[in-house]
């Protein structure tokens, strides 16, 4: 398990509105400059669902998915760490890692995993 | 620019065709809208085949080249539109816009897709390959996924329930049950769904918090239309049925990048530039074909569209305001929930629905009565590719 969050996000120089995934022109106001950001701190979870029909590639029972944001503004998908949506509630804070999301051709893929913060 | 008019419709029945090719169904729907149309010995001068995973699904490429060499449609135009779950709808555009700038007289448009030849897991993923590439897919997100994401979302700010999502499973495939071109012809019972000790087995979550019959079915099929200018078609015996208005518009590819994750703006900009190009307004509407990939999409299209206001959707479904004798009949075909959803064909067959609507060709316990006037909207990704089409029935 890795401690930091390799996700870059980009700021607006010109109206300061956050991007990610990345945009050549700014959905605001359509400058081009950005300055790179880093998610920091924990976040707060925006919306979930468990999926119970996985694609291809994933050999589990079910996969628990949310959109969260960050404490600097940061919106990101991610997987959750529970062992059901019961436990999760909209607001909650989420504690960020960046773990093996999956595999692919016999690799580790690595993304954000959130872990509900008691 | 011309006014154009739909001439021809035609439909396979959608569901799992293991013994047809994806060429098979595309040929199949186009000559029954070529004879539909009358065309008999002649040809066309373009082709638009609206299909999304020919090249992912059956490892084949230049599908209208095929498609109107396979037809003896020689030398017509022929091109493959590729639009994710709105391809359909994007081929009709081309189509429309070929013969309204004058460049063409005769269109065939077909849409066509071929889901079920692959696992379940596999038609998943390749449906999943539309989300966004970096920040959504390696996670394994679906669309189910984002609808439910959606879902919950729209429960919570709107009040939206699960019974309200439970009128439209029952409303759906009870009109899927009287469609012979439906996936799923099958009636569903409350309890069995819903509040029985059984429903949880019969109808499991899928994606919370939506459940198995809150998604429409993998399906194969396709649907075919001739399109040309209005004034050829008025010469034509039967009221030819105009395409008033069209409008499309696109939204953020990811659903948290948008400002409020529950306004479907694409689906509020299109419909609305297709009003004001048809010059009516949605209670001029008498059928409508609205894009439910998931029981929540068409409550939330039917109040972004206009039909109702926002949060009133789910409850006007509960009411039976949605179902055919309400006050606006919505997806009397059984949508895609029933009739099924080959991506690729969705937005060509929705069309060919309200066609025949406003043919008043349809049985009596289909027929929305004395229909003049139906709305399409055909959705893409999820709500950020958005088409839709005002359908005026032109009596001579």
């Amino acid at each position: 398990m890795k401690n930091e969050i390799p996700v870059t996000a980009f700021k607006c120089r010109k109206c300061g509105r956050i991007h990610y995934p990345y945009h050549d022109r700014c959905l605001a106001c359509r400058n081009r400059e950005f300055d790179q950001m880093r998610p920091e701190g924990n976040a707060k979870l925006l919306t979930y669902t468990a999926i119970f029909n996985l694609p291809w590639g994933f050999d589990q029972r079910f996969l628990i998915i949310g959109v969260a944001e960050f404490e600097n503004g940061i919106k990101t998908m991610g997987q959750i760490k529970a062992e059901s949506a019961d436990q999760l509630k909209v607001g909650m804070t989420l504690k960020p890692t960046w773990e093996p999301i999956r595999m692919q051709y016999g690799e580790d893929v690595y993304g954000l995993k959130f872990e509900p913060v008691k | 620019m011309r006014d154009v008019a739909i001439v021809g419709a035609g439909m396979i029945p959608f569901g799992r065709r293991d013994e047809d090719t994806l060429m098979d169904m595309l040929a199949f729907a186009s000559l029954k809208a070529m004879d539909d149309a009358g065309l008999g010995d002649k040809s066309v001068d373009a082709v638009y085949v609206g299909n999304m995973g020919g090249g992912m699904l059956q490892h084949q490429s230049a599908i209208a080249s095929s498609l109107v060499d396979r037809l003896s449609l020689l030398p017509a135009a022929a091109e493959t539109v590729e639009n994710g779950p709105a391809s359909g709808g994007s081929a009709v555009k081309n189509g429309l816009l070929a013969i309204a700038s004058g460049y063409y007289d005769y269109v065939l448009v077909v849409g066509g897709e071929k889901m079920r030849e692959v696992t379940g897991w596999r038609a998943t993923d390749f449906v999943a390959s539309m989300t966004h590439p970096q920040t959504e897919y390696p996670y394994g997100i679906t669309l189910p996924g984002m609808a439910g994401m959606f879902t919950r979302l729209y429960m919570q700010k709107y009040g939206v329930t699960r019974e309200h999502l439970l009128a439209v499973s029952l409303k759906n495939q009870e009109m899927g049950a009287l469609n012979p071109y439906a996936h799923v012809e099958m009636t569903l019972d409350r309890g069995g769904i819903f509040d029985s000790p059984h429903a949880i087995v019969n109808n499991p979550v899928s994606a919370d918090p939506l459940h198995l019959y809150d998604l429409c079915p993998v399906s194969d099929g396709a649907a075919a239309l001739i399109l040309c200018p209005l004034e050829v078609a008025k010469k034509m015996s039967r009221p030819p049925i105009l395409i008033a208005g069209f409008g499309q518009a696109t939204d953020t590819h990811t659903l948290q990048e948008r400002d409020d994750p529950t306004d479907l703006k694409a689906v509020t900009l299109a419909t609305q530039q297709a009003f004001e190009r048809a010059k009516l307004k949605p209670s001029d509407i008498h059928v409508a074909e609205l894009h439910d990939a998931f029981t929540i999409l068409e409550i939330a299209e039917s109040e972004h569209v206009g039909f109702f206001k926002k949060g009133e959707g789910g409850k006007a479904a509960a009411a039976g305001k949605t179902r055919l004798g309400g006050q606006i009949p919505i997806n009397v075909s059984g949508g895609l929930k029933a009739r099924g959803h080959p991506v690729g064909a969705t937005g060509v067959a929705q069309m060919v629905d309200i066609v025949w609507q406003l043919r008043h060709e349809l049985s009596k316990n289909r027929q929305v009565k004395n229909a003049q006037n139906g709305l399409t909207v055909n959705f893409g990704g999820f709500g950020n590719n958005v088409l839709a089409f005002v359908l005026k029935r032109v009596d001579q």
